[in-house]
């Protein structure tokens, strides 16, 4: 499985750490995004028309959509990542993976706008991306009172894979994530899991770790 | 003044929070404790709430530099040997926690915090309106207590409200302890509608 | 600080309709003349000078004293010349050199890449303002790295020096794993747009054969993507150049001879002193 990827991608890490969660090597194949342009060169667009990354080849397969990747990932490693199947939670697996669109033209716009200066309208794109962090923050409030912590479940599931990126990297676009304490907690639970990996804007909990002890000369 | 629910700082987890002298870091040790730093560590000024808390310690994202609850900076990791001089240390605030509330104390305040008479913490939200488009949103008065909202066939909801920067207002959403799940989930629909009305309201600046 | 060179863009992506961007709140244009020469013009339709150097063009609102700083390694044959491209910060453009200079954050921000607890100790090394060039220098650094460079294949310790040949732009040499005994040169060059923002163009002139080009830059775009976040959560905005607002340790020597050389030399845009 090759992954046509950028480093500083929110949309490419989706898949990256997908692969990490579900166990599953990729191959990666890094894409001059910036400042080359490498995206809209002959080579990808014919490989992907719309000109976008990442894209996901696994043999004759080709997926340019992040979300297809996620389900694909998920379908050949770790099926639990889907949901368990039953109507209502493959709905909301479904409606998350679906929203999670509407977090990278808002708060991805924003942050391609701020840190790569990218053309854009910014008062407009913060305005959505507060928009969909509040009903982001909604859901996790009602999940939460449903007994489950994750957004279609209790255990995460490709819909969380999907939000997590746009939504933790949000700050770079100057949309603050001090107002949403469910997203906090949310994030916190993505992150502490075994095989999280990061991208560059999200650290590591270094809690996680213990400190480290004293030097043995000194015992 | 009221500046987080109890339930959205886990022990071990550090949030920001704000109160009229600005920023703070808010944290919960390991076993419990609870404490609230000034946001700004003095080595560099880096935000003191992007850190993270180990057993009894807040460390800055920065250089790891690490702070007790009363302040005083335990631990600089690029000198492992050296005990940090007692004039590198952060401001403190006091701050108690009761009823699933959290308070930090602002100038001198009475022994302890209000108790919530009955009324259980449900999530905190904040709005780009003040109290005023509130209380046209809701129908309600805000008093000593709070903003008391009653609507019809559904459990009593209480609204603590703390007036933040830029004419933003901090909700805390309380309501009956009896409320079942789907109550709940209803008060948080409601409130969320509360919140769409008083922000148009405030953006047509029509305030009773 | 009007009269020094600041970097504008890439040479390599200039065009003829030229962009826009800015200067210590001065709106420019940069693009290419008729010629094929790099061409600055100010707000007001006025020529700036313009320099192309390290793979970047360079100008200045007023009239700088002296040329452009040499960087005598880019010059070596067999280096390669890498183009990070620009990221742009909300922050001090003194903040972004300082951050630059810093070592004792590894472990934390660029954590099993440039620095691993429990491997914090920052060893003592040697600061000078060297008055003949009128340069901060730090030399003797040494760190320990799990992966110091896209060349490295394991953990090393790395040896360091930094230098400072102008307020707003540092080169860094390190050792360099396929050629020991030689440096490789890694830059950060800082546009002040605003006291408060700035767009940042590291460059790199290494000495390795093997790794393809995206590679490297998307390398140091992780590591100077990782201390944007920091960048822009530190208060004050501006730097502090008098003592008291801000802590420094032994491990501080580079900064802390940075803050007293731009003091001296009166470069305050992008700083803050006590009295304000």
């Amino acid at each position: 499985m090759k992954l046509y990827d950028y480093v500083l991608s929110p949309s490419c890490y989706k898949v990256r750490l997908m692969a990490a969660l579900a166990g599953v090597k990729l191959e990666t194949r890094p894409v001059d995004f910036h400042p080359g342009a490498e995206h809209r060169g002959p080579e990808l667009m014919a490989l992907n028309p719309a000109g976008s990354i990442p894209i996901l080849e696994d043999g004759d397969l080709i997926l340019t959509e992040s979300s297809a990747m996620l389900v694909y990932l998920a379908a050949k490693a770790a099926p639990e990542w889907l949901g368990s199947g039953k109507p209502d939670e493959a709905a909301r697996v479904q409606q998350w993976l679906s929203f999670s669109g509407r977090l990278t033209v808002s708060l991805g716009g924003a942050r391609l706008h701020e840190m790569l200066r990218r053309p854009g309208d910014i008062e407009t794109l913060r305005a959505e991306g507060v928009a969909t962090l509040r009903e982001l923050e909604a859901g996790l409030v009602e999940q939460a009172e449903r007994g489950m912590r994750f957004l279609a479940a209790d255990r995460p599931t490709v819909s969380d894979i999907a939000c997590f990126p746009y939504v933790a990297l949000a700050p770079d676009g100057g949309v603050s994530l001090d107002p949403y304490p469910a997203i906090r907690l949310w994030s916190r639970a993505i992150r502490a899991l075994d095989a999280f990996i990061e991208m560059p804007g999200i650290h590591r909990l270094h809690e996680l770790k213990p400190e480290p002890g004293i030097e043995p000369e000194e015992a | 003044m009221p500046v987080a629910l109890s339930a959205d700082l886990p022990a071990g987890t550090v949030i920001p929070a704000r109160v009229p002298a600005g920023s703070i870091a808010l944290w919960r040790s390991a076993s419990g404790r609870l404490a609230a730093s000034a946001d700004r560590c003095p080595h560099r000024g880096m935000r003191l709430s992007h850190g993270f808390v180990r057993g009894e310690a807040l460390s800055c994202i920065y250089h790891g530099w690490s702070y007790a609850q009363a302040g005083n900076c335990l631990r600089i990791p690029a000198h492992p040997k050296l005990t940090p001089p007692e004039t590198i240390r952060v401001a403190t605030h006091a701050v108690e926690e009761a009823d699933g509330v959290i308070w930090v104390a602002v100038g001198e305040p009475a022994s302890k915090p209000p108790q919530m008479g009955g009324f259980v913490p449900l999530r905190s939200l904040t709005a780009r309106a003040g109290i005023a488009a509130l209380e046209a949103a809701t129908g309600a008065t805000a008093g000593p207590e709070g903003l008391d909202w009653r609507t019809p066939n559904a459990p009593a909801i209480r609204l603590l409200l703390v007036p933040q920067e830029g004419g933003e207002t901090l909700i805390h959403v309380l309501l009956d302890g009896a409320a079942s799940p789907s109550e709940r989930i209803a008060a948080s629909r409601a409130a969320e509608s509360a919140r769409r009305k008083a922000e148009d309201l405030q953006e047509r600046d029509i305030a009773q | 600080m009007i009269d020094e060179w600041y970097p504008v863009g890439l040479f390599s992506r200039l065009d003829r309709s030229g962009s826009k961007t800015a200067l210590m709140g001065e709106p420019i244009n940069v693009g290419l003349d008729a010629a094929g020469n790099a061409s600055v013009t100010g707000g007001n339709g006025r020529a700036l000078p313009a320099r192309v150097r390290y793979g970047h063009v360079w100008s200045s609102l007023g009239e700088p004293k002296k040329e452009l700083f040499a960087i005598p390694e880019a010059d070596q044959p067999g280096r390669r010349f890498i183009d990070i491209g620009v990221v742009r910060v909300r922050c001090s453009p003194l903040r972004a050199v300082e951050n630059f200079l810093d070592i004792a954050h590894f472990p934390f921000v660029h954590t099993d890449i440039l620095g691993a607890e429990p491997h914090t100790e920052v060893q003592n090394y040697k600061v000078e303002i060297r008055e003949d060039d009128d340069e901060v220098w730090a030399t003797q650094v040494k760190f320990y790295q799990p992966q110091a460079a896209k060349s490295a294949s394991g953990g090393i310790t790395t040896d360091y020096m930094y230098r400072v040949p102008a307020p707003t732009c540092s080169v860094l040499y390190k050792t360099c794993p396929p050629r020991p005994g030689e440096w490789d040169v890694i830059t950060l060059f800082v546009q002040p747009l605003a006291e408060d923002l700035c767009d940042v163009w590291p460059w790199m002139a290494l000495f390795d054969d093997e790794t393809p080009m995206t590679d490297l830059i998307h390398f140091q775009q992780m590591i100077f993507l990782q201390d944007r976040s920091i960048l822009e959560n530190q208060i004050p905005r501006l730097l502090p150049l008098d003592p008291g607002m801000e802590i420094p340790t032994r491990a501080d020597l580079t900064s802390v001879a940075y803050r007293r050389w731009l003091k001296r030399h009166n470069y305050t845009y992008g700083a803050q002193l006590v009295a304000q």
